[in-house]
């Protein structure tokens, strides 16, 4: 590794100013791939050009930038338009399967959380959810595509509650997060919980904020009691209510 | 606008889930280098601009392609910005590039009001370890990173071998690096 490494250091330079010679690149790559010494030397030499800017005077960059970047960027959520285009698509072969599904899920639904409000009949606020008009979010699986969720949430108030299934039990240190991501600001927690021997639970949880102002929930796996922002990947999400 | 205090991999993990505030958080944090740098390379303050948001953009589309073995983040992105505005550079007539070889020489900063005192000390240390470079060292290298020329073009520029432009060109690489070595490795979370 050593004699390879000090034939190409002259290369590696050059390679992390941006001055190799068109052709030379794929030469260097290919060598990088298998020498360590001279992929750790890359790294600290794209470290260094990256740095080399500091020395300049700073110049404050125009007001509007943020906004024109936060608009192009908001018009980038490909995973949104994937899923939309697929929703679209499958509707539109099967309309009749589709209201189908969607009005036995809700009956199935309704009767389900009927009978699981009743086991929390004393609560207040359980009662207060089963009077009033309700905000209802289906959360379905991203990493775990076998999990889904839905979320009874009151209107008025800041709780709701959860139903999940089809999540694996966790280890003893570790458990279930869910997350409100809201349009403006960091993620917000709003429970956290474990699964039974079946995958399933039922969670009290708060609402952290305004469903009109949140872009999508998320279901992550995170070290016990719970982090600060979502460390795992997103196992549950849903982006779209009513 | 808020800037959370965290490190900048947890800002590459809230945006990969979508985050748009963990993007802004680090608007906030490179933004203004970003710029300097495009500025630095491109001149035109509306062509640095569409670097500054081709910089962004590209970091949020590439969010999940980011791999921290390759370097820190700041570094990221200022690859990013040099390579988009060099594009830039390239696809402008030959006035620019003959601009960038009549350049000054290299700029002596000056603290910006709002920097924090760990990047007061960042740029003191990078400015000094440029300083210690011989001025033959120091062009080629700027005219690399900034000019976007090829060794042969740096050497064809100064009329000088290319073999030494090469040697050139490591012996600064490797004396900035054994002085700024430790501000590489530390300085990816907060420097701006």
């Amino acid at each position: 590794m050593t004699d390879s490494s000090e034939h190409i250091v002259d290369e590696l330079a050059a390679y992390a100013l941006g001055a190799l010679e068109t052709g030379e690149h794929a030469r260097v790559d290919e060598h990088v791939a298998t020498c360590a010494s001279c992929a750790s030397r890359l790294a600290e030499y794209r470290g260094l050009a990256g740095a080399l800017p500091l020395a300049l005077a700073p110049i404050t960059p125009p007001s509007d930038l943020w906004d024109a970047i936060r608009s192009e960027a908001r018009q980038r959520r490909p995973r949104v338009r994937m899923r939309s285009a697929i929703g679209t698509r499958w509707l539109r072969v099967a309309p009749w399967v589709a209201a189908a599904a969607v009005a036995a899920w809700l009956v199935t639904w309704n009767v389900r959380l009927q009978s699981e409000l009743a086991q929390y009949a004393q609560g207040p606020q359980v009662e207060k959810l089963a009077r009033r008009p309700a905000r209802l979010v289906i959360l379905s699986g991203a990493a775990q595509s076998q999990a889904s969720a839905r979320i009874f949430a009151a209107v008025d108030g800041q709780s709701g509650h959860m139903a999940i299934s089809g999540l694996p039990r966790l280890a003893a240190e570790r458990v279930y997060q869910l997350w409100f991501l809201p349009k403006a600001g960091p993620p917000l927690t709003a429970a956290t919980f474990t699964v039974d021997a079946d995958g399933r639970a039922w969670v009290v949880i708060k609402v952290p904020a305004d469903l009109d102002d949140t872009r999508s929930l998320i279901v992550t796996e995170e070290a016990a009691p719970g982090n600060r922002a979502p460390t795992g990947p997103s196992l549950l999400e849903a982006r779209e209510w009513r | 606008m808020s800037i959370e205090p965290v490190a900048d991999p947890e800002l590459l993990g809230r945006m990969r889930l979508g985050d748009e505030s963990a993007l802004e958080a680090l608007y906030v944090r490179y933004g203004g280098l970003v710029y300097t740098l495009a500025r630095r390379i491109v001149g035109d303050p509306e062509l640095a601009r569409e670097v500054v948001q081709d910089t962004f953009l590209r970091s949020w589309d590439g969010r999940d392609t980011y791999d921290p073995e390759r370097g820190r983040v700041p570094w990221w992105l200022m690859g990013i910005a040099r390579n988009r505005a060099i594009d830039l550079l390239r696809s402008r007539s030959h006035q620019a590039r003959l601009r960038e070889r009549a350049a000054p020489p290299p700029e002596i900063s000056t603290t910006h009001p709002r920097d924090p005192a760990d990047t007061v000390v960042a740029r003191r240390t990078v400015l000094d370890a440029l300083r210690e470079l011989s001025d033959g060292q120091r062009r080629a290298i700027e005219l690399a990173y900034y000019g976007g020329l090829t060794q042969t073009e740096i050497a064809n520029e100064l009329g000088e071998p290319l073999g030494t432009i090469k040697s050139r060109t490591r012996e600064a690489m490797e004396r900035l690096r054994k002085v700024l070595g430790p501000l590489i490795q530390s300085a990816g979370g907060r420097t701006s």
